[in-house]
C-alpha cells in the first residue's frame, strides 16, 4: 500500500504515531501526480517543484497534501479561475477557508482546473483544456469542480477543496467515485471564493470518506467577519463517530422525480440505499415538490446568471490580469481585453445576464425569479416538517464522454435539476458513493433543511458503512 | 397676446461625504490626500474574491444626515449593485442603496421670491461608496483624448450620501439656498464636515420648464457642479438656455448636460450617459434597523440651527440678524453659548462674537476652535466691560491685544497703561493741578473772567483728557477743573 492511497483520517493517525513523515507523504503524493497527470489534466498550476514549509507543524493537518479549486484565491500563487481573463495574477491574500487550512498544516500541491469562472458541469470549459475522469480517461469528471474530484479520485492527494453553485461539487463527486459535501449557505466563509452567483455559491471538501468530510468541515466552518453572509452564533460540531443511528428518521423521495427517466445504475442505486435506510430503522416517505420540478430550472439560471454578469464586470483590464496596451480609448480597451478574456460560454452567461436584468425586462425575469426562489425555499421548507432528509440522484445520467454535450448546452443545463434547487434554497447537500457500474462510479444524494450539515453527515457514516467506500481511481495507468 | 412666462421646475441631487475613519465597506482609512493608491485593499480595489462588509457607524452617520433633513429612518433597506463601466469603479458596479434607502422623505425649509418660506421635499437620502478619481494627461483633464489616465483608488469606497429632492426649486437662488440650509444642517448633525474646497459635496440639477401657455419641456441633467457659485450659475444659465429654445418655438432636448466652470455654460455631454440597471446586492444581507437604534442614534442629535437661532431671539432678545449669523456655524454658536454661560450678558456677548471675534477670525484665516481667545475669557472681558471697569474703546484695545499677544486681560490691561474703573478722584485731582500748573497764563485768563466762551476751560479740559488717555469720564474732568480753578 502506497502513502497517497491513504485516506486522510489514517494519515493523521499514522503521522502522529510516527509511521511515516510529511515529507515521504509528499514524495508519495507527488509521484502519484506525475504517474497520471499526463492522462488527467488537473492542474493548472503545480506548486509540488519543492516540498512546502508548513505553515503550523502541530496543528491538525501538519503535512497533508491538498488542492484547490482554481477559483479559491491563493497569496502570490497564480488564480486563474479557469479564464484568459485573469492572466498571470496572483492575488495578494488568501481566501479564508485555506487560510484556516494552512493554519491547520495543509501542504498545497496546486492549483486544479475547473470550468471557467465555474460556468459548466463537465470542467470541459476551461481555458486550459478539459480534465479527465481518473476512472475512465475517455469521460468527462463532472463540473465545475472536475479537477477537485478528479485529485482525491486519483490519489493525488486525500481531500481537496471545490465550490457548489448549482451542483459544482455534488455532480463531479458523483462521476469521480468520491464524497462531496455542498454545506448550508453561509456555513463557510465565502472571502476568497472569485464569485460566480454570489447568493448560490459555497465552498466545500471532497474526500474518500465521509470522516474526512467531518474533519475538514470542523477546520472551515465558522463565521467570518470578512463575509457578511457567513453565519453568526452558529455552533456545529463535526466531530466523527461511528456510533449514531438513523432510527426513526424520515427520508423521503420526491414525488414529481418519479417519472423522470434515469440511468438503470442510478435507479438500482436508489433501489438499494433505500433497503439500507429502511433497515437501519428509518422511514421512507414520499414529500412533493411541485415548484421546483417546474421551476427551479429556469430560476436558477435566471439569478445565476443575473449575479454573474454583474460579478464579472469587474474583468476591464485596469487593475489586473489580461489586458492591451494599444487600445484607442478607454471603451475600446474594455472591448477587446472582455472579448478576448472571456470564454464562449462566460459571454454566452454574461449577455443572458445583461439581458435578464435589463430594466425593460427587469421584472419579467430577474425580479420574477427572486420571487419564485421564495416560493422554492418555501416549499422545501415545508417538505422539511414532514421529513428530516430527501433522497435523489445526483444526475440523471452517469458521466458522458468527454466533448458529447457540447453541441446541445440546454441539455447540460437541465442535467442539473436534481442539484441546483438546493442552493437556490441554501440547503446542505451531500453526493454519496454507492458502488460501480463497470468501472464507472455511481453516487446519489442527501439533501436537508438549512444547518443539518452535521446529522446530514452522520447519516452518511452510515450509508458508507452499508455501501462500501471507493477505490482509488487508475488514473488511465494500466 | 400675453407675455408667456416660464416656471423652472428644479430637482437636486447633492452628493456628501460622511464623516467616518474607515471607508463603507472595509478598514481602509478615508483620507484621500494621502499618496496615491496607498490607503487600499483588497476590498476597496474590487479584487476578485473579495467581498463588501458594512461599516456599522457609518450607517449612524447616514442617519444621523437623515435627521438634519427631516427624514424618518426604515426599519428595512437594501444595497443595489448599479452598473456601469469606467476606470475609476474597480467592480464595474456601484454598491448603492437606490432603491430602498436607508431613509424615507423629508424637507428642507427655504425662502422663495417673496420671502415666505417654502418646503423644498427630500425624496430621500441612500448610503453608496465613492468610486476612485482619475488623473488625465489631456490639456482639459478629461478622459476623452488624453493619452494616458492614472487611478488613484484612495477614495474608492469613502462613504457618501447621495440626497435627492423633489422637484420643488424654482429658482437659482432658492437651489442655493437649499443647500446651503442642508449642508448646516447636516455639519451640525456631525455626519459630514462637507468642506467644500475638499470635494465633500457635489451637485446635480435636473432642470425642466414649464410655460404658462401648457408645453412644459424635457428634463435635463446639469452635472459637474462643484460650489454654490457653481450651482447657482448652471441653473441660471440651464434656465436661460431652454427658455430661448421654448420661445422660439423649439423642443428642450432630453440629455445630461456638462457644467464648464471656467466658460460658464452648460455643453452637450460628449460620453453617451451609459445606462445603467440594479440587482440586489448579493453579498451584503438587508440592512435592518431597529427602533431601540434609530432611538438612540436620535438621541446623539444637537438642536438644528434655526430652533438654536429662534432661542436666541426668543430667550435673550438678541436680534435675528444676529442670531442667524452666530448659528450658523455650529462652533460659533458653542463659543458663544459658552461665553454666556460664563455670566456674560447674552445680548453684549452676542454683539462681541458677531463683531470682534468673527473680525479677526477673517483677518486671520481662523476657525473658532483656533481662536486663542477662550470663551471663558471673553466673557470675563464683556463683564468688566458692561461694569464699566473698561470703556467699549479699551475694552476693544483690550481685546485686540490679547489677540495679537495671546496674553490674558489684566497683563494686557497693564501692558496698556489703562487704569480700570477710570481715573478719578484724587488720581484725577493730581493731574488737573498739574495741568494747571504747567499752564499759568491760561489759569490767569480764567480767573480774570476774560474767558467768556469758556474756551480755555475746554483747553484745559482736553489736556487732561489726554493725560488720562481717554480714562476719565469727560463730565467728572470738566466738573473737578471747574472746581480747581475757582
Amino acid at each position: 500500500m502506497e502513502l497517497y492511497e491513504l485516506n486522510l483520517h489514517i494519515l493523521i493517525e499514522g503521522l502522529k504515531a510516527k509511521k511515516f513523515s510529511p515529507a515521504e507523504i509528499f514524495q508519495s503524493c507527488k509521484k502519484r501526480i506525475d504517474q497520471c497527470e499526463e492522462n488527467i489534466h488537473a492542474f493548472i498550476t503545480r506548486t509540488d517543484d519543492k516540498p512546502q514549509s508548513i505553515e503550523n507543524p502541530n496543528g491538525l493537518l501538519a503535512g497533508i497534501p491538498t488542492v484547490l479549486k482554481d477559483n479559491l484565491c491563493t497569496k502570490g500563487i497564480r488564480t486563474t479561475a479557469a479564464s484568459k481573463i485573469l492572466g498571470n495574477w496572483k492575488p495578494p491574500y488568501n481566501a479564508t477557508a485555506w487560510e484556516k487550512l494552512r493554519s491547520a498544516g495543509a501542504v498545497l500541491m496546486g492549483k486544479v482546473n475547473m470550468d471557467e469562472f465555474a460556468m459548466g458541469n463537465t470542467c470541459g470549459n476551461s481555458a486550459f483544456g478539459p480534465t479527465h475522469n481518473p476512472n475512465d480517461i475517455s469521460r468527462v469528471p463532472g463540473g465545475s469542480s472536475g479537477g477537485s474530484a478528479a485529485a482525491v479520485s486519483a490519489g493525488y492527494v486525500p481531500f481537496s477543496l471545490g465550490s457548489d453553485t448549482g451542483g459544482s461539487i455534488r455532480q463531479p463527486a458523483s462521476f469521480c467515485g468520491v464524497y462531496g459535501f455542498k454545506p448550508t449557505y453561509g456555513m463557510v466563509s465565502r472571502y476568497g471564493l472569485i464569485s460566480y452567483g454570489s447568493s448560490l455559491d459555497q465552498i466545500g471538501p471532497f474526500a474518500r470518506t465521509v470522516q474526512d468530510l467531518q474533519l475538514i468541515m470542523s477546520i472551515i466552518s465558522g463565521h467570518d467577519p470578512m463575509d457578511s453572509s457567513s453565519f453568526r452564533n452558529k455552533d456545529h460540531d463535526f466531530t466523527h463517530s461511528e456510533d449514531v443511528s438513523i432510527k426513526g428518521k424520515r427520508i423521503a423521495v420526491v414525488k414529481e422525480f418519479r417519472d423522470f427517466t434515469l440511468d438503470a445504475p442510478i435507479s438500482d442505486a436508489i433501489k438499494r440505499t433505500i433497503k439500507i435506510l429502511e433497515d437501519e430503522g428509518a422511514i421512507i416517505t414520499e414529500v412533493s415538490l411541485p415548484v421546483v420540478a417546474k421551476y427551479a430550472v429556469a430560476c436558477y439560471y435566471a439569478l445565476a446568471m443575473s449575479e454573474a454578469h454583474t460579478n464579472l464586470e469587474r474583468y476591464d483590464g485596469v487593475r489586473l490580469g489580461y489586458t492591451v496596451k494599444d487600445a484607442a480609448g478607454i471603451k475600446e480597451m474594455f472591448e477587446r481585453v472582455r472579448s478576448y478574456g472571456f470564454g464562449a460560454e462566460v459571454k454566452a452567461r454574461i449577455i443572458a445576464g445583461t439581458c435578464l436584468t435589463e430594466p425593460s425586462r427587469c421584472e419579467e425575469y430577474y425580479v420574477a425569479a427572486t420571487k419564485v426562489r421564495t416560493l422554492i425555499a418555501q416549499e422545501f421548507s415545508r417538505a422539511f416538517g414532514e421529513t428530516d432528509f430527501i433522497l435523489q440522484p445526483v444526475t440523471p445520467s452517469l458521466p458522458g464522454k468527454i466533448g458529447e454535450n457540447d453541441e446541445d448546452a440546454l441539455k447540460g443545463y437541465e442535467a442539473d435539476l436534481y442539484t441546483l434547487p438546493v442552493n437556490l434554497a441554501g440547503l446542505p447537500g451531500l453526493s454519496f458513493f454507492t458502488g460501480y457500474s463497470g468501472n464507472l462510479p455511481v453516487g446519489l444524494q442527501l439533501i436537508g433543511p438549512r444547518w443539518s450539515d452535521v446529522s446530514m453527515l452522520d447519516t452518511g457514516v452510515i450509508l458508507e458503512r452499508h455501501l462500501g467506500s471507493p477505490k482509488i481511481a487508475n488514473g488511465g495507468v494500466k | 397676446m400675453a407675455e408667456l412666462t416660464f416656471t423652472p421646475v428644479i430637482g437636486i441631487e447633492i452628493h456628501i461625504r460622511l464623516k467616518s475613519d474607515s471607508k463603507l465597506f472595509c478598514s481602509c482609512s478615508t483620507n484621500t490626500d494621502a499618496p496615491a493608491n496607498t490607503n487600499i485593499c483588497p476590498v476597496c480595489m474590487g479584487l476578485p474574491g473579495t467581498l463588501p462588509h458594512l461599516n456599522h457607524r457609518i450607517v449612524e452617520q447616514g442617519m444621523l444626515a437623515g435627521f438634519a433633513l427631516n427624514c424618518g429612518i426604515r426599519h428595512k433597506s437594501l444595497f443595489f449593485r448599479k452598473s456601469y463601466f469606467y476606470p475609476d469603479l474597480p467592480k464595474g458596479h456601484q454598491v448603492s442603496q437606490c432603491d430602498l434607502p436607508i431613509t424615507t422623505s423629508g424637507y428642507i425649509e427655504v425662502h422663495d421670491s417673496e420671502g415666505k418660506l417654502k418646503k423644498i421635499r427630500v425624496h430621500h437620502l441612500h448610503l453608496e461608496e465613492d468610486v476612485g478619481s482619475l488623473h488625465h494627461s489631456a490639456s482639459d483633464g478629461r478622459l476623452e483624448g488624453a493619452a494616458t489616465s492614472y487611478v488613484d483608488y484612495n477614495r474608492s469606497g469613502t462613504p457618501l450620501a447621495e440626497i435627492v429632492s423633489e422637484p420643488d426649486v424654482s429658482s437659482a437662488k432658492e437651489a442655493v439656498e437649499y443647500v446651503m440650509t442642508l449642508r448646516r444642517r447636516v455639519i451640525y448633525s456631525g455626519a459630514s464636515d462637507v468642506e467644500l474646497e475638499k470635494g465633500m459635496m457635489r451637485f446635480d440639477a435636473n432642470v425642466s420648464m414649464k410655460c404658462s401657455d401648457g408645453r412644459w419641456g424635457k428634463k435635463v441633467e446639469v452635472k459637474n457642479m462643484n460650489s454654490f457659485k457653481a450651482l447657482e450659475h448652471a441653473i441660471e444659465f440651464e434656465i436661460k438656455r431652454q427658455k430661448k429654445i421654448m420661445l422660439q418655438g423649439g423642443e428642450v432636448k432630453q440629455e445630461t448636460r456638462h457644467w464648464n466652470d471656467a466658460k460658464g455654460i452648460t455643453s452637450s455631454s460628449r460620453v453617451k450617459e451609459s445606462y445603467r440597471k440594479f440587482i440586489v446586492e448579493p453579498d451584503l444581507p438587508p440592512l435592518y434597523i431597529s427602533q431601540e437604534w434609530i432611538d438612540r442614534v436620535a438621541s446623539r442629535m444637537p438642536e438644528m440651527p434655526d430652533v438654536r437661532a429662534n432661542r436666541y431671539v426668543n430667550d435673550w432678545e438678541i436680534p435675528q440678524e444676529v442670531a442667524d449669523v452666530l448659528t450658523d456655524d455650529k462652533n460659533l454658536a458653542d463659543y458663544f453659548e459658552s461665553c454666556v454661560s460664563s455670566g456674560a450678558n447674552p445680548v453684549r456677548a452676542a454683539h462681541w462674537v458677531r463683531t470682534e471675534v468673527l473680525r479677526v477670525l477673517n483677518e486671520k484665516g481662523q476657525k473658532i476652535a483656533d481662536f486663542s481667545i477662550k470663551p471663558e475669557v471673553l466673557a470675563g472681558l464683556v463683564k468688566r466691560v458692561d461694569e464699566g471697569k473698561l470703556s467699549t474703546t479699551q475694552g476693544k484695545e483690550v481685546f485686540d491685544y490679547m489677540c495679537a499677544n495671546n496674553s490674558g486681560i489684566d497683563d494686557s490691561v497693564k501692558a496698556l497703561g489703562i487704569t480700570e474703573g477710570g481715573i478719578a478722584g484724587n488720581a484725577l485731582n493730581d493731574i488737573i493741578a498739574s495741568v494747571i500748573a504747567a499752564n499759568p497764563d491760561v489759569l490767569d485768563e480764567i480767573k480774570s473772567g476774560r474767558d467768556k466762551k469758556g474756551k480755555k476751560l475746554k483747553f484745559l479740559q482736553g489736556l487732561v483728557m489726554k493725560e488720562t488717555k481717554g480714562q476719565a469720564k469727560p463730565q467728572e474732568v470738566a466738573e473737578a477743573i471747574a472746581e480747581a480753578v475757582k
